[in-house]
């Protein structure tokens, strides 16, 4: 007989099990994957629905930006092939960044799972491919088309059978065709083992009551822990560094009982450029800081997150209209949390932090001795001090992303780090300092020149202090010691030499008169 | 005669084994951690005295091998040398700057662990290699007469030398460390490309420190020993046990004492591995819970599998990412659990939890009477009968169970439910935690935990093996003798070793074939010398060749091992045939197109595993009746208490068949069978269960 009642006894146990299961799919993926941003970022997720595309249970690696993304891509994708039409062996796919998680760049696969003949759940995988097509990720895109493949709500397979009329089109369109389909396959295969792992634990128990429980149990976690938020509306603003002019970033953030919500009207206007964030990536950013402040120990699924809402006016870059271009969605998204902590701080002083900068990155592509190569590096910064200790020097926030060994990076383009250090004294001042960003400098050394893309945060706009401590020194790019500016892509010939400097952290409270020793 | 001690957190236990027969004598004592010789001193002569007892004469003994968690505890307990760090100039901050993630996304305060060396302690040199070992700068007079300089000031007791692209080309790397070694003889020095010969600055970085940071009390702590164990045993030779699961001799230990860190458990794991052996059973998971940490560990074949980096010095236990990386072979054990002191709480959302959080020995479980008041695993133990409050540890230490029960009732009033039923709640989570746990690592390593017999050991393991094993659906559990001094056992049976490993990034088939053979061969001549040194007949030594591969554009690998043989370009095909079937068997089907890549090669040496089939020195097996009575104990599956046999377990002769439910008793553990099984009693003394319900 099928367990159908849970104390919270067995309830641990089962939902255990089904977060292990979710994490040793989620282990394989990420160990087969071809793309640097899976491995060395957690830029994937592998997620369990019932069958209404409610998520049970979600990869506990991965990154926040997919906090919530794929229980919506599984209700779009199952809008267009209704449940009933599935059958085993059947995968579904897209890369609408509306649909899935903000960008063309993540493929989202999700495989029915079957017991007894009767649908019981869905399995979705998305991670960040190694590449799609079109112009190398860049902020300076203006439209999607620029961006690569769109890839519309598709089926992959068909009981079994691969549509090769599609995988022709993804073959044609991309630079490593071998490694973007090696990754889109390893979804499947990661689905696949999830439902193998599955069916044990769905002879045992009915996973709809088990599924149910587990929402109700998040759902009331959460909403105590807003419920201890004094009831008010709380503003906080951030800023990027924008192009022609700065892109603001103003949140409003509505305590109400035992519901939070975050409005974004008054943030700037959608862009031409690739830095739009749709609304699916606006909430996954702000979810995701709620629950950094009010109660981390609570586990990522659907029902955590039933008591919070995200709103922006259309056309607004946190809710953008098509073609609107979002490869680097990232660097606006994520500003979303430095603004909900600046909002915050008002009542909760203690738990937030003051901004930091997130990861830079640059990629190098060209010839080098016949071959062909292709290389990133990712670069973090100062993160922002808190009411009770400095900032973090170099660590990676609200994303997490290792960096590239100087020796990894080296091995895989014709370039050289001539240093790569901490820039001492770019964090804010203030009761508590501001953690320092990098000082990067490279000197390309290849037989012909390559190519290079930079993605540049908080170059121009400082972290912002909190409670009067000062910001933290803004980051820069130079070419042969000249700034350039990262929208662009630039050509280095051999001797060529880049500096990147990563942002330092804001301070917290203000500094006292006498120096305090670190 | 050989012994073997194993240095402990609490006790410091000893075996002493006289061959032929294999005859053993046990002795234990409490840890000195003032002086940790002086237990080995104690342990070593009680063990001689049984031995002179029981045969009348004094045997000579050959060897000693030590197994010790020193150099773990130095580096958590931040208490070695004083050590600078040499590097390339642009590389000064790697240590500081570590890898630059976070190991828990959603702690906005999380620990981060502090760098073994300080930024006022590293120096900068002026030379530079390319990723192909070439030379960009070279390494001038001057700029070494500066370093040294910088150095004499720093005033360190030890120095690590780590340079970019040195897992290539050592050349610099050894120019500076003779520099250091003529200039100031008494410094401890470790050059990066000695002690991790591979790719990835910061993990290479981060294994020479630490190796520089532990040698000075290494070498102190191993001279010391040694000198203690030749006024007792004047031509016994001592080995040191390594975390890859062999042997080496005490010199080469104090040269890489970061080999050593995960020695203890190894020997335990060795241990197991030795009774499965000497019954037929190949495919094995080794479980071992004792108080304070519960691992497992797949192996296949009679060999554990190597795990080739290591994480020491966590600042959050359970937490990957918040430790210091070391790269050294060690047996791929996971900590699957906290063991029996993991206190039971209720979690935000009313769910009953237990651990990471642990007791510890002080104040320990509740029913010890030490002041204990959380509920742990071991008061949950007791309340259901598993643990006899009278005999835990031969009766040497009365449990209490009106303190067990009242913790246990303060969890069970806040759950509104009853205390044997929040009782089998803690047991019932902690076994599926570390099944869980366990179920993932055989996944990963491409096995079917339906064809494995699990071999328990440590304090705690026979209490949960079988409900352990019943949730992994492993139809087997195998019990050896001497559980509470299980990794001298495993200490006794390892083979000597001898791991060399170098980073050489290329396609297979873009690899000079040529140079892989040569360096195997300078490696091997190496290697030789010191399995030599620890006593290895070079007739009996088995050779392997291991390639940590990839699909390139991949960036984990999957580790293949081949019997050594002649490197020419012919082997490319055995090497791709190997990868693919590993490939297949962890994840399903290959990548159409991709190109095979080697990342890093390796070579082991290691003399013959011989099995051990172990028995009592003294007589305490197959004595009088067995039978100590009854005792109600909670079955899980039947949802209710009965009252089932206990046995005395060395009371019970070999080839006994008995039925479970049932529990048999033994000094330092307790095995219990909550389920129906066959129960037989093998010719070495090891337990057999067999659960009825996978027959």
């Amino acid at each position: 007989m099928r367990q159908t009642t849970f104390d919270p006894i067995s309830l641990e146990i089962h939902w255990r099990r089904l977060v292990s299961m979710v994490d040793e799919a989620s282990a394989a993926f990420v160990r087969t994957s071809f793309s640097t941003l899976v491995r060395e970022a957690n830029d994937f997720a592998v997620l369990l629905t019932d069958p209404q595309g409610r998520s049970i249970a979600q990869s506990s690696a991965s990154i926040p930006s997919f906090i919530g993304t794929l229980p919506a891509t599984v209700k779009h994708l199952t809008a267009k092939f209704p449940v009933h039409t599935l059958q085993p062996g059947d995968v579904m796919i897209t890369n609408d960044p509306w649909m899935g998680a903000g960008h063309i760049h993540d493929v989202s696969t999700v495989t029915p799972i079957f017991h007894r003949r009767k649908l019981v759940a869905f399995a979705g995988v998305v991670s960040h491919m190694p590449d799609i097509g079109g112009r190398i990720r860049n902020a300076g895109n203006r439209e999607i088309f620029e961006e690569g493949l769109q890839i519309p709500r598709l089926m992959l397979m068909r009981a079994g059978e691969p549509d090769a009329a599609l995988i022709g089109m993804i073959e044609r369109n991309v630079r490593v065709p071998d490694q973007t389909l090696g990754d889109i396959f390893a979804q499947v295969a990661a689905g696949r083992m999830l439902e193998e792992r599955l069916r044990p634990l769905l002879d045992d128990v009915d996973l709809d009551a088990l599924s149910a429980e587990i929402r109700r149990r998040s759902e009331a976690g959460m909403r105590k822990a807003i419920r201890a938020v004094p009831d008010g509306v709380y503003h906080g603003h951030s800023e990027h560094d924008g192009f022609e002019e700065p892109i603001h970033i103003r949140c409003a953030v509505t305590v109400k009982g035992d519901r939070l919500s975050i409005d974004y009207t008054g943030s700037s206007a959608q862009v031409p450029r690739a830095v739009n964030v749709v609304p699916i990536y606006a909430f996954a950013y702000s979810a995701y800081a709620v629950k950094a402040v009010l109660c981390h120990e609570i586990p990522n699924n659907e029902g955590s997150f039933v008591p919070i809402t995200t709103s922006a006016p259309l056309g607004s870059i946190f809710n953008p209209r098509y073609p609107a271009a979002s490869g680097g969605r990232s660097m606006v998204g994520q500003l979303s949390v430095p603004a909900i902590m600046m909002a915050l701080s008002k009542v909760l002083p203690e738990r937030v932090i003051a901004e930091g900068a997130s990861n830079s990155s640059i990629t190098l592509t060209g010839m080098d001795r016949g071959r062909r190569f292709a290389a990133v590096n990712f670069m973090n910064a100062g993160q922002g001090a808190a009411q009770h200790r400095d900032g973090y020097t170099m660590l990676s926030f609200p994303s997490n992303l290792s960096n590239t060994p100087i020796e990894i990076f080296e091995q895989s383009a014709p370039v050289r780090v001539v240093d790569r250090s901490i820039r001492r004294g770019s964090g804010g001042a203030g009761r508590y300092r501001g953690g320092d960003g990098l000082h990067f400098e490279i000197e390309a050394v290849g037989d012909s020149p390559m190519m290079a893309s930079m993605i540049m945060t908080r170059y121009r706009s400082a972290p912002l202090g909190l409670f009067g401590g000062e910001p933290g020194k803004p980051g820069g790019l130079f070419l042969n010691g000249k700034a350039i500016d990262p929208a662009e892509h630039w050509m280095l010939k051999t001797g060529d030499r880049v500096v990147m400097q990563t942002a330092g952290g804001g301070g917290f409270g203000r500094r006292r008169t006498k120096r305090r020793r670190k | 005669m050989r012994i073997a001690v194993d240095i402990g957190g609490t006790f410091t236990d000893g075996i002493a084994v006289v061959s032929p027969g294999d005859r053993i004598w046990v002795g234990k004592t409490l840890t000195t951690p003032h002086a940790p010789g002086e237990a080995v001193t104690t342990v070593t002569a009680d063990l001689l005295r049984q031995v002179a007892a029981a045969r009348a004469t004094r045997p000579e003994v050959d060897e000693v091998v030590h197994g010790t968690t020193l150099v773990t505890n130095t580096l958590i307990e931040r208490k070695g040398a004083r050590t600078g760090l040499i590097v390339t100039k642009g590389a000064r901050d790697v240590l500081a700057m570590g890898r630059e993630w976070r190991y828990d996304m959603y702690d906005l305060n999380l620990e981060i662990p502090r760098a073994l060396v300080p930024d006022e302690r590293i120096i900068e040199v002026e030379e530079r290699l390319d990723a192909r070992g070439g030379v960009v700068q070279r390494l001038e007079a001057a700029a070494i007469r500066r370093m040294l300089d910088k150095l004499a000031a720093l005033q360190v007791e030890a120095v690590a030398v780590c340079l970019l692209h040195a897992y290539v080309n050592d050349a610099h790397e050894r120019q500076i460390e003779a520099a250091i070694r003529k200039r100031f003889p008494q410094l401890a020095i470790s050059v990066s490309s000695g002690v991790a010969r591979e790719i990835r600055e910061y993990e290479r970085m981060s294994t020479s420190v630490c190796n520089a940071y532990v040698q000075p009390l290494t070498a102190d702590y191993l001279g010391n020993l040694g000198e203690r164990v030749r006024e007792l045993a004047p031509r016994a030779k001592l080995r040191i046990m390594l975390s890859s699961g062999g042997f080496t001799s005490g010199q080469a230990a104090a040269e890489n004492p970061v080999l050593l860190l995960e020695s203890g458990p190894a020997g335990g794991v060795l241990s197991a591995l030795n009774a499965a052996r000497n019954n037929g059973i190949h495919e094995v998971l080794a479980f071992d819970m004792g108080g304070t940490t519960a691992k497992a560990c797949v192996a296949v074949g009679g060999e554990p599998l190597i795990a080739h980096s290591f994480e020491c010095s966590r600042v959050s236990r359970f937490k990957r990412g918040s430790g210091l990386p070391v790269l050294i072979p060690s047996i791929d054990l996971i900590e699957i659990g906290a063991g029996g002191g993991s206190i039971a709480h209720i979690n935000d959302l009313g769910l009953l939890n237990v651990g990471p959080e642990s007791s510890g020995a002080v104040p320990g479980p509740a029913c010890y009477g030490l002041g204990g008041t959380d509920a742990t695993v071991t008061d949950a133990d007791l309340a259901l009968g598993y643990l006899n409050a009278e005999n835990f540890l031969g009766g040497t230490m009365a449990l209490r169970t009106d303190l067990a029960d009242a913790a246990l009732g303060r969890l069970a009033k806040k759950l509104k439910m009853s205390v044997p039923s929040v009782a089998w709640g803690i047991v019932g989570i902690v076994n599926g935690n570390m099944t869980a746990a366990a179920r993932v690592h055989i996944a990963e390593k491409g096995h079917d935990p339906r064809n494995f017999t699990m071999v328990a050991t440590g304090g705690a393991g026979p209490l949960h093996a079988v409900d352990v094993a019943r949730n992994l659906r492993i139809p087997r559990v195998l019990a050896p003798i001497a559980a509470g001094a299980g990794s001298c056992l495993g200490l006794l049976a390892a083979p000597a070793r001898v791991d060399r490993s170098w980073s050489s990034p290329a396609l297979v088939s873009e690899t000079d074939w040529p140079a892989v053979a040569r360096s195997v061969a300078t490696l091997r001549e190496d290697a030789e010398a010191e399995l030599a040194s620890a006593g290895a007949r070079q007739t009996g030594l088995k050779w392997f060749i291991g390639a940590e591969m990839r699909y390139a554009g991949q960036g984990h690998n999957v580790s293949v091992t081949l019997p050594a043989t002649k490197i020419t370009a012919a082997f490319a095909p055995q090497l791709v045939r190997e990868f693919e079937r590993r490939y297949k068997q962890l994840y399903g089907s290959l990548v159409p197109g991709a190109h095979p890549q080697v990342m890093t090669w390796r070579l082991t040496g290691r003399s013959d595993i011989v099995n051990r089939r172990f028995q009592w020195g003294d007589q305490r097996a197959g004595g009088a009746s067995s039978a100590r009575g009854r005792r109600s104990i909670y079955l899980p599956l039947e949802k209710k208490f009965r009252a089932v046999p206990v046995h005395d377990r060395y009371s019970l002769k070999r080839g006994t068949r008995i039925a479970g439910p049932l529990i048999l008793e033994e000094r330092e553990s307790t095995l219990v069978v909550a389920v129906d099984a066959r129960v037989n009693v093998l010719d070495d003394h090891s337990v057999l269960i067999e659960i009825r319900e996978f027959e």
